[in-house]
């Protein structure tokens, strides 16, 4: 599904990312972690491909395909999926209408009609009880004096509307309640099949209580300097990850 | 009516170019340039005009040649060259016993070509519609359907000989022949326009819609609009505007006075496309409109528009609320794009006792483009518990346009309440790349951001306008963003 | 004669009796011709829209002051902030009075304009900063054309000036009527820190205008506090025209607090010249009778990265007018921009009139502008309240707009003057309660 060979990413001239290798297959759950600062966001955004990014080496193959050169816009098409850590507000735009407007030019950049307006209503139906939106909830504009949880919420439901290959979470725990976070959860996890792959940004273990990892990464100065299972997470969360510096750092 | 997605409007915008900036061939009967006391002596013979009409003109006339072109306005243009204009043209074929079938094939593809296809229009959304080309108005639909209520509508020229009583006692009452240089101009040579009085008590049932186009050169076009609410009365006017892409500017200066009765209400909603120029600010409309409304006792005007068109646009529909309990409304859109200018606003002079207003006020500056919002909200010492409430959020894009704010706020009675706000801002790169992110291209989400920004003003048009209003809205935006 | 001729003939006998060969000659001689060209502003000038200088032109004002008036300091001792220690720059009837002031050339400059003018080693200075940043407008350039007394304070690098500068203006009386034109410059160098208070006060009833100028110039990292107490008696009119230069990284603020005089005219103008700097302009103006007070502001944006906030209040009783002209511009190159720009007004009677005008002009599209403009009453269940609790009426509705002007008075950073603004609202009010909340 997805490749990342020796992947340098720098921003302003600054190098935050240093030479990243990652592989997640199909049907994988990955979690990456690691302190603030280690550049967990930064690989998410490159991903997606946020432009201020400059790759100054390595390569990133989505289905063995080299996607540098595509638009964000060309990767979303592709199936990648970021859910935000910070979703921007869109003054005026509704929920409904923003999601109406994704999933048709999804589904136009694939060669296919619109869709008819009864089976978008009942696909948002379903989606949203899914995640117990209310219907209210939906007329709002985007993201605009939304709590944190309902930001959080309202990434999941357009992920579980979009149903991407591969979904990146950034941080979707951060400011969740516990309720929050198991319908988040719940969510995602209905939403995992053998045929697509989720990887987990987090600095807390938490997450993953719910959310199940297979493989468990820890990015630390721009590299990934430790992989494990699931264990090695509730390792970090008892030890903190001054071990994970020390061991790199000695 | 179907729900418009943003895809259909896609597809509809293959071309950049301005749309309606087709000129249809039709035989016109056009006056020689320049303008004196003989030409508005003759544009009223060719209407047939009673004498009280001639004399009406001939003072408005004299009243213009001692009036300065205003200056104030934040908008740079080369002054028009009023002898070079010519003051009536009208397409030859138009017959006064008319019906639509004997109307110009030509002219009837023309309106084909605006999406206005009178037969359709009729059938379909229930719009009665009055069409003014260049100066003269060509066809009035559903007459017989609107005369079953009382309602008159028809072009001013015919109320003028069939109606003398009405248009004698209103024209000039709201907008007197001297208010400003262009209502002057206008009173002296307007050619047509429309017409439209609503008996007491009678619910307009369908929109009254007047769509406006200037096709031959070297013309200005100077329509007269009149609306009387009588009584309880309701009435929804929609009106639109084209003109041809053409090198050299053309002047539309017009005038529409609306009166609202007691207990009456009058929507107008305008949707002006004249054509903007090209993108390096050559040609296009000079568009200086002067519309104001008067509300009588618990009477409401309501005035909305998107403002896409136009090289320079000078406009401020305005309310005089008069009576006790009154209610004023502007709401606009004006999206100003390459080297277009714009000055547009309102005046809500609160006269009356416990008299509402509100101002909402969307201004999009692209290109090289200025765009100004100028209102002015008055209170008089007699107007106890007037209320006002202004919004005007501006929204940049690019850094070689100007987005500009000056609200007038004068109040003389201790019980005003007034609330004025203005923000600026710009699309916001996070906000692009959010749109990309989820699939949606630049341009598509520039647009989507655009509309969310409008919203509350797209909101108070009328479903047929809303779409057209949206419509308008990415075309003028088209190529803004690098 | 009216004034305008006046002026204009008078000006060669002012020159040969100052001095003919002073270095500002020139621009002296520029400044008479801008004024005759253009004469006092009308109500046509869309920047005087909505105040009419008329009925105070027509006064037969003496332009130059011909007997000395005595005053002592315990005849004026209340026109000072006298409970702290401070500089004193007094002038009486235009002329600068030793016997009041406290100058000093002690590492700072706290001194006079006209020997500013004169002496050679302020030559630099004079030829660098004065008539800068002053715009050539006719009212500007008529003080322009008879600068000549004021206060002149430069404060040189690395100084924080350790008590604040007052500059006092009183009019005696001793003429009929008065015309002052004092003009006023300030430069405060790199690293520097000043707090200023300037007052107008005429001392008899006879009518007095004071058309002043003052220039201040904010350098690099400069904060200068300046505050306006502007409590005249009722036949004094003023025209402040303040003008602000600021270089990066200083903070510049100007607080005008309007309650007394008849006509009272503020043009501030505050121009950006550099990155990193803010600009705060306050005001709360309470007046009544048929008192008049115009602010007419303009911050200019000329660079990035810079914020400028204008908070101004009014409450206006009985016949008073209050105006409000404020401007902002924002040029292309100022990208980042924060300008904020309010104005909340009360109308406590019929006959009052508030006009306000706030104006964006932006050119930049990265920007954060905003203006608000409300105009209302007290709440009245926020009087019932206050009322229910035992307060007065009287006492309440002074209660309540003491804390509707409160956020202005908050950034008063010098104790003693705030606690007199603080005497003066109660005073304007009618009200004997200490407001020190």
């Amino acid at each position: 599904m997805l490749k990342i060979n020796n992947l340098h990413a720098s921003v302003e001239e600054k190098s935050i990312l240093k030479g990243i290798n990652l592989e997640v297959k199909a049907g994988e759950v990955h979690a990456i972690m690691g302190p603030n600062g280690s550049g967990k966001s930064t690989l998410a955004s490159v991903i997606a491909g946020k432009e201020e990014y400059e790759v100054t080496a390595g390569n990133i193959l989505l289905e063995n395909e080299d996607i540098e050169e595509l638009a964000a816009e060309e990767r979303a098409h592709k199936g990648v999926f970021l859910s935000f850590q910070y979703p921007v507000e869109i003054p005026g735009v509704s929920v409904t209408n923003f999601i109406k407007t994704a999933i048709n030019a999804n589904r136009k950049a694939k060669g296919l009609e619109d869709m008819p307006a009864n089976e978008m209503l009942k696909l948002i139906r379903s989606k949203s009880e899914m995640l117990e939106i209310d219907r209210k909830f939906l007329s709002r504009s985007l993201n605009q004096g939304f709590s944190g949880g309902e930001k959080k919420r309202n990434e999941i439901f357009q992920m579980a509307m979009l149903e991407p290959k591969l979904a990146i979470l950034d941080e979707t725990d951060s400011g969740l309640d516990i309720d929050a976070l198991r319908i988040v959860a719940n969510g995602v996890n209905k939403l995992k099949s053998k045929d697509n792959a989720v990887i987990l940004i987090t600095h807390y273990q938490r997450l993953l209580d719910y959310i199940k990892p297979d493989f468990v990464h820890v990015l630390y100065n721009g590299k990934i300097v430790k992989s494990g299972t699931a264990a090695l997470a509730h390792e970090l969360e008892e030890k903190g990850y001054d071990w994970i510096k020390e061991e790199v750092n000695a | 009516m179907s729900k418009y997605t943003e895809d259909d409007l896609r597809e509809e915008l293959k071309t950049k170019e301005y749309e309606y900036g087709f000129y249809t061939d039709i035989e016109s009967d056009t006056f020689p340039i320049g303008l004196n006391e003989d030409i508005v002596r003759a544009i009223s013979k060719k209407k047939d005009e009673p004498e009280w009409m001639t004399q009406w003109r001939l003072e408005a006339f004299k009243v213009w040649k001692e009036m300065k072109e205003p200056d104030w306005a934040n908008v740079h243009y080369t002054k028009p060259d009023f002898q070079a204009i010519a003051y009536y043209s009208a397409p030859t074929s138009v017959d006064p016993n008319k019906t639509l079938d004997d109307v110009d094939p030509d002219l009837l593809a023309m309106y084909k070509k605006l999406g206005i296809s009178v037969d359709e229009q009729k059938k379909m959304n229930n719009i009665a519609m009055d069409i003014v080309v260049d100066s003269v108005s060509v066809a009035t639909t559903f007459k017989k359907t609107l005369a079953e209520k009382g309602i008159i509508f028809m072009p001013i020229s015919e109320a003028i000989q069939e109606h003398p009583e009405l248009v004698k006692k209103y024209l000039g009452t709201i907008v007197p022949t001297k208010d400003n240089f262009y209502a002057a101009l206008n009173s002296a040579v307007f050619s047509d326009g429309s017409f439209c009085y609503i008996p007491k008590g009678v619910k307009c049932p369908m929109e009254l819609s007047t769509y406006f186009r200037i096709n031959q050169a070297g013309t200005g076009q100077f329509e007269r609009t009149l609306v009387i609410a009588d009584e309880g009365s309701y009435v929804s006017y929609l009106e639109g505007c084209t003109a041809p892409s053409r090198d050299e500017n053309q002047l539309h200066a017009a005038v529409v006075e609306l009166i609202a009765l007691d207990d009456a209400e009058i929507k107008y909603s305008t949707v002006q496309n004249w054509y903007p120029g090209n993108a390096e600010g050559k040609g296009g409309v000079y568009n200086f409109v002067t519309k104001r409304g008067l509300c009588e006792k618990n009477a409401k005007i309501s005035w909305t528009q998107v403002e896409t068109g136009s090289a320079v646009t000078w406009k401020y529909p305005s309310c005089v609320l008069k009576g006790d309990n009154s209610v004023g409304e502007f709401y606009s859109i004006a999206v100003t794009n390459n080297f277009q200018q714009a000055d547009t606003g309102t005046k809500m002079i609160h006269l009356g006792k416990n008299t509402k207003s509100t101002i909402i006020s969307k201004g999009i500056s692209a290109g090289k483009s200025q765009n100004s919002y100028r209102g002015l909200v008055q209170v008089s010492s007699r107007a106890e518990n007037a209320r006002n409430f202004s919004q005007c959020d501006s929204l940049l894009m690019g850094n070689e346009c100007g987005a500009h704010t000056f609200p007038y706020i004068e109040a003389k009675n201790k019980t005003a309440q007034i609330e004025h706000e203005a923000t600026t801002s710009k699309i916001g790169e996070d906000q692009i790349f959010y749109c990309n992110q989820r699939g949606i291209d630049t341009e598509k989400a520039i647009a989507l951001i655009v509309n969310g920004f409008s919203k509350d003003v797209l909101n108070k048009l009328p479903m047929e306008f809303a779409v057209e209003a949206q419509k308008l809205l990415e075309i003028s935006l088209e190529g803004s963003v690098g | 004669m009216d004034l305008k001729e006046k002026l204009v003939s008078s000006f060669l006998a002012f020159e040969n009796h100052v001095d003919i060969d002073c270095q500002i000659h020139d621009i002296r001689t520029e400044a008479i011709k801008t004024f005759e060209t253009e004469g006092f502003p009308s109500k046509k000038d869309e920047a005087w829209k909505y105040t009419s200088l008329n009925s105070i032109l027509k006064q037969d004002y003496s332009v130059f002051p011909k007997q000395e008036n005595a005053i002592e300091y315990s005849d004026v001792k209340k026109y000072f902030i006298h409970d702290i220690d401070t500089y004193n720059i007094v002038f009486i009837d235009g002329k600068f009075a030793s016997h009041l002031s406290q100058t000093t050339h002690d590492g700072i400059d706290v001194c006079l304009m006209s020997s500013a003018l004169n002496k050679p080693k302020y030559r630099l200075i004079i030829e660098n900063y004065f008539n800068k940043v002053a715009t050539k407008d006719s009212l500007t350039s008529l003080n322009t054309a008879f600068a000549q007394e004021g206060a002149y304070i430069h404060i040189p690098k690395n100084k924080l000036v350790n008590k604040p500068i007052q500059i006092l203006h009183f009019s005696t009386g001793s003429e009929v009527a008065l015309m002052q034109q004092p003009r006023n410059l300030i430069v405060v160098d790199e690293n520097s820190h000043v707090q200023i208070i300037e007052r107008h006060q005429s001392l008899s009833n006879n009518p007095v205008l004071t058309n002043s100028v003052t220039e201040i110039f904010g350098n690099k990292r400069a904060i200068i506090d300046y505050y306006k107490i502007q409590n005249d008696n009722v036949n004094a009119s003023l025209i402040d025209n303040t003008f602000v230069n600021q270089k990066r990284e200083s903070h510049v603020s100007v607080h005008t607090f309007s309650f007394g005089g008849k006509l009272t005219r503020n043009n501030l103008n505050f121009y950006q010249n550099g990155e990193h700097m803010d600009s705060t302009l306050n005001g709360v103006t309470i007046i009544g009778d048929k008192q008049h007070v115009d602010h007419n502001t303009l911050v200019h944006h000329i660079e990035p990265n810079c914020e400028s906030h204008q908070d101004y209040k009014g409450i206006f009783n009985d016949s008073a007018t209050g105006v409000f002209n404020g401007k902002v511009i924002v040029n292309k190159e100022a990208q980042k921009t924060n300008a904020f720009q309010s104005n909340n007004n009360i109308l406590l009677s019929d006959k009052a009139t508030i006009n306000s005008k706030p104006q964006l002009e932006i050119f930049a599209d990265d920007v954060k502008c905003s203006h608000g403009c409300t105009i209302g009453q007290l709440d009245d269940s926020a009087m019932f309240y206050l009322r229910s609790r035992g307060i007065p009426e009287k006492e309440a509705k002074a209660l309540l707009m003491y804390a509707f002007a409160n956020n202005v008075l908050e950034s008063v950073k010098i104790p003693e003057l705030k606690k007199r603004i603080n005497g003066l609202i109660a005073n304007k009010l009618g009200v004997n309660i200490g407001f020190d909340l």
